[in-house]
């Protein structure tokens, strides 16, 4: 009787070194202790909580949705041409073998792998790939350009199927973040059929796709369930398992408080925390002390970042304002204090895992000194009760938000230290837009994941913009002029050199001429449970279930 | 003989004038002994002095800016130089909930001066007028009373407006009702009283009876409802403040400091847990005094 008690209290000692091992080295190996877990079991349902889902627009459409959180439950669930590895950034094959780039970038040919179905049992050849291509320009027509993808499919003219595994498409203009689009899962394939549905249907489920499971169920703002995909055997090579799923089902919850959703796993009646926002210290601490580690990957595209309105009349159409706000920020504090030690600080307008990303730390260093004298210089002067006057009026700057954060209070104390009074005007959901539209602010922030620089034009160009108005008051018609020639000498071109030569200027422009206010690197956290194993981030820092299975 | 006694002549025929002994002035001194004598209602009566006192002179009992962020010193347990600790950016919570005292006490004062004001006029005229008057008003009353009061609440405060005065106009708004219904009770038994009879006999006009007779007589209940009262508006003012409609950051308010704090509730208890103890023991004092000076009138 007592050995083996006592076996298992030895194999429960080496189970909890080896965690505290894994737990030490993070967020370094993500996936890394599948090999000390032993070989993968199959079975078992995997419990995910994830932040509130999106009221305004719930959508679980490969295409269509921009909502991070149904991004990643779209890779398990659709797959894509190309697949882009998280490393190194390059894209890697997936459903299509291989690919030739015509030299003038404007006609890319797949050929595709053999025997993939869709779960409804169609093939997903030539015919299938033409038909989400020429379904997606669709749907940028029905939607009026709203739809997300219609982003990464700028240019599309239009594509021949060539033999039923060769599929070429073509592009009125050369778009080189093109390739990279098609490693992501906005454009996932799903069956030619789901194109009958409306984009509406779509959004709420009724599609069809090829993914390592399939999408059962999805309840706007309650739950999403996906459930294995028996057959599977095409997965991507960046995956060790390229085969059917280890797990059987995996839930998905939306729950709003972030201390429920941390206590939630700490208390194991879940498996993964997938945070919105990035764990606060304390609760990264609360979840090392549980059976739980942290992993961590920076989002890449634009970082979490300020846009100033610098219409006529605002404060911040001055640029010795602009030029003094980036001096009083202090965004080392800023990180440390809301994030806690180690949290990485902001180096530009993207974060760091973004391709061609280009540091410009250097022009965002504090200097509360230099910010006074700035706006000294700029006429205006320290009224008596320490904010600055010019002409009578405050320099004060709105900043519409929805919700309270320790950050903004930060945000706005370090700006009360040189002058300036920050406003946070709260403001319901409904009513933030049309505050926006009216340029009824000063600052405001929002943010794009894509692991391609172009994910700023999405932010900063009125024609692409979801926010025509932020994307107008950002920045005066000269400046949007060298930027949009900036990015058309990154995308217009094969030559790799020169898109990162243009990327790289544009990063500096972004910054000389006061156009994003970086206030955060992003970094998707995860609390992941001691009983799961082959955790792992996409390039997109999206959430990878290829390889994960759970100790039963 | 003219008609020319006032109330004011027959009151000082009949009562003993207030400053001999036995007078009304003595009853009051004596009443104030015995309550002096309970030590409940005495450290809840200084409680809410104390509150009161601090939500109007916060700088009397902190020395902090509790505005003033000092990233350095986030989240420190309670201690002799931060008694409430600090917050998620380093502010003292101590001077944060003094000042916050203030927004929420005004805001409850304002709060219970609309429920007080409106509710004694619908009632006195509900009562004193019955019939049709007496019927819409009451219906009205009753539609009120049927509406949950913090949805209710919620309802107004989305239309108005975030801020602290929208916030106190709609939990005055929801507490109405109840002063309506009480003063209406009230009155009805007063206005079958013989001295309002006698008056109605001696010719006085109705805004006299009113004013005179009905309204003095019938506000006693309304007083202590309203006493009663403070610790639900409290209580209704924090939780729409906790829901984030209350004043803009970085001011605080009561509710505000209690959910700026919910993030760290395992970590940091005390952000959340100090500032709601004090909610609870002013809200506590407030039942225990409007209690307590109910028992002798009974």
């Amino acid at each position: 009787m007592s050995r083996p008690t006592r076996r298992r209290w030895l194999t429960a000692l080496l189970a909890g070194a080896t965690l505290a091992l894994a737990a030490c080295s993070g967020s370094a190996a993500p996936g890394g202790d599948a090999a000390d877990a032993g070989p993968p079991v199959r079975g078992g349902t995997l419990k995910v909580a994830f932040f509130p889902d999106n009221a305004a627009f719930s959508c679980v459409d490969p295409f269509q949705t921009y909502w991070i959180e149904h991004r990643s439950v779209i890779r398990n669930i659709a797959d894509s041409l190309t697949d882009q590895d998280p490393q190194s950034g390059e894209i890697k094959p997936w459903i299509a073998q291989s690919w030739e780039v015509s030299p003038d970038g404007r006609q890319y040919t797949f050929h595709l792998r053999d025997g993939v179905t869709f779960s409804d049992g169609t093939p997903l050849d030539a015919a299938a790939v033409k038909a989400n291509f020429d379904g997606w320009a669709d749907t940028v027509k029905q939607t009026g350009g709203a739809a997300y993808g219609a982003s990464y499919i700028l240019g599309y003219a239009s594509s021949e199927v060539l033999d039923p595994a060769t599929v070429r498409v073509d592009f009125a203009q050369p778009n080189s973040s093109f390739l990279q689009a098609t490693s992501t899962t906005n454009l996932a394939l799903v069956t030619p059929a789901s194109f009958q549905n409306t984009p509406k249907d779509r959004c709420l489920g009724k599609f069809t796709a090829s993914g390592q499971f399939v999408l059962d169920d999805y309840s706007p703002g309650k739950s999403l369930t996906i459930s294995r995909r028996p057959g599977y055997a095409w997965g991507s090579a960046l995956s060790q398992n390229t085969g059917e799923a280890h797990l059987d089902k995996v839930e998905f919850t939306y729950v709003a408080e972030d201390s429920v959703r941390t206590g939630n796993l700490v208390s194991k009646a879940i498996d993964i925390a997938w945070p919105r926002n990035p764990f606060t210290a304390e609760d990264r601490a609360l979840i090392s002390r549980s059976d739980a580690t942290v992993q961590s990957r920076s989002l890449p595209g634009v970082s979490y970042t300020q846009f100033a309105n610098v219409s006529a009349g605002r404060p911040l159409s001055d640029p010795a304002v602009r030029e003094a706000l980036y001096q009083a920020l202090d965004l080392p504090t800023y990180a440390q204090t809301v994030y806690g030690d180690g949290y990485p600080v902001v180096e530009g307008g993207y974060d760091t895992t973004t391709p061609y990303f280009a540091s410009v730390a250097g022009k965002l260093k504090y200097d509360p000194a230099a910010a006074k004298a700035r706006l000294d210089a700029a006429g205006w002067a320290v009224g008596p009760d320490g904010y600055r006057y010019k002409n009578g009026a405050e320099l004060t700057l709105t900043y519409p938000l929805t919700q309270f954060s320790a950050g903004a209070e930060l945000l706005q104390d370090q700006l009360k230290q040189v002058g300036i009074n920050l406003v946070l005007d709260t403001v319901t959901t409904a009513e933030l837009p049309a505050k926006l539209a009216n340029g009824d602010y000063d600052i405001t922030q929002t943010y794009f994941t894509r692991a391609d620089p172009g994910a700023l034009q999405f932010i900063l160009d009125p024609d692409l913009a979801n926010s025509k108005a932020l994307a107008t008051n950002s920045m005066t018609p000269d400046v949007r002029a060298q930027l949009k020639a900036l990015f058309a000498r990154a995308i217009q071109t094969t030559d790799p050199n020169q898109t990162e030569q243009a990327y790289a200027d544009l990063q500096n422009l972004l910054i000389d001429q006061g156009i994003t206010f970086p206030l955060f690197e992003r970094v998707q956290y995860a609390g992941v449970s001691n009983e799961v194993h082959g955790f792992a981030f996409t390039s997109e820092s999206f959430l990878k279930l290829a390889d994960v299975w759970k100790t039963q | 003989m003219t008609l020319s006694l006032t109330r004011e002549d027959t009151a000082l025929a009949l009562e003993p004038p207030d400053d001999e002994p036995g007078g009304r002035r003595a009853a009051l001194a004596a009443r104030l002994r015995t309550l002096a004598r309970r030590p409940g209602f005495l450290l809840a009566s200084l409680f809410l002095l104390f509150v009161l006192v601090s939500a109007f002179v916060p700088q009397l009992f902190s020395g902090y800016d509790p505005y003033a962020t000092a990233p350095k010193d986030r989240l420190l347990p309670p201690s002799l130089t931060h008694p409430f600790g600090t917050d998620d950016i380093g502010r003292d919570l101590w001077s944060r909930m003094l000042t916050g005292s203030g927004l929420t006490i005004r805001a409850t004062l304002v709060a219970l001066l609309i429920a007080v004001v409106v509710g004694l006029v619908l009632g006195v005229v509900s009562g004193f007028f019955m019939g049709l008057t007496d019927s819409v008003i009451m219906r009205f009353a009753d539609v009120l009373l049927a509406v949950p009061g913090l949805l209710l609440a919620l309802a107004i405060v989305t239309a108005l407006g975030f801020g602290t005065i929208p916030v106190a106009v709609a939990v005055g708004v929801g507490i109405v009702p109840g002063f309506a219904r009480t003063t209406r009770a009230e009155v009805l038994r007063v206005r079958t009283l013989p001295y309002v009879e006698a008056a109605r006999t001696g010719g006085a006009s109705w805004l006299r009876i009113l004013v005179r007779h009905v309204l003095p007589n019938s506000w006693g209940p309304v007083a202590v409802l309203a006493v009663l009262d403070t610790g639900v508006a409290i209580i209704a003012i924090a939780s729409l403040s906790f829901l984030g409609f209350g004043a803009a950051p970085p001011a605080a308010e009561w509710g505000s400091l209690i959910a700026g704090g919910r993030n760290f509730m395992i970590t940091a208890p005390w952000v959340s847990l100090l500032p709601g103890l004090f909610v609870a023991a002013t809200v506590l004092a407030l039942n225990h005094v409007s209690k307590t000076l109910q028992e002798p009138a009974r």
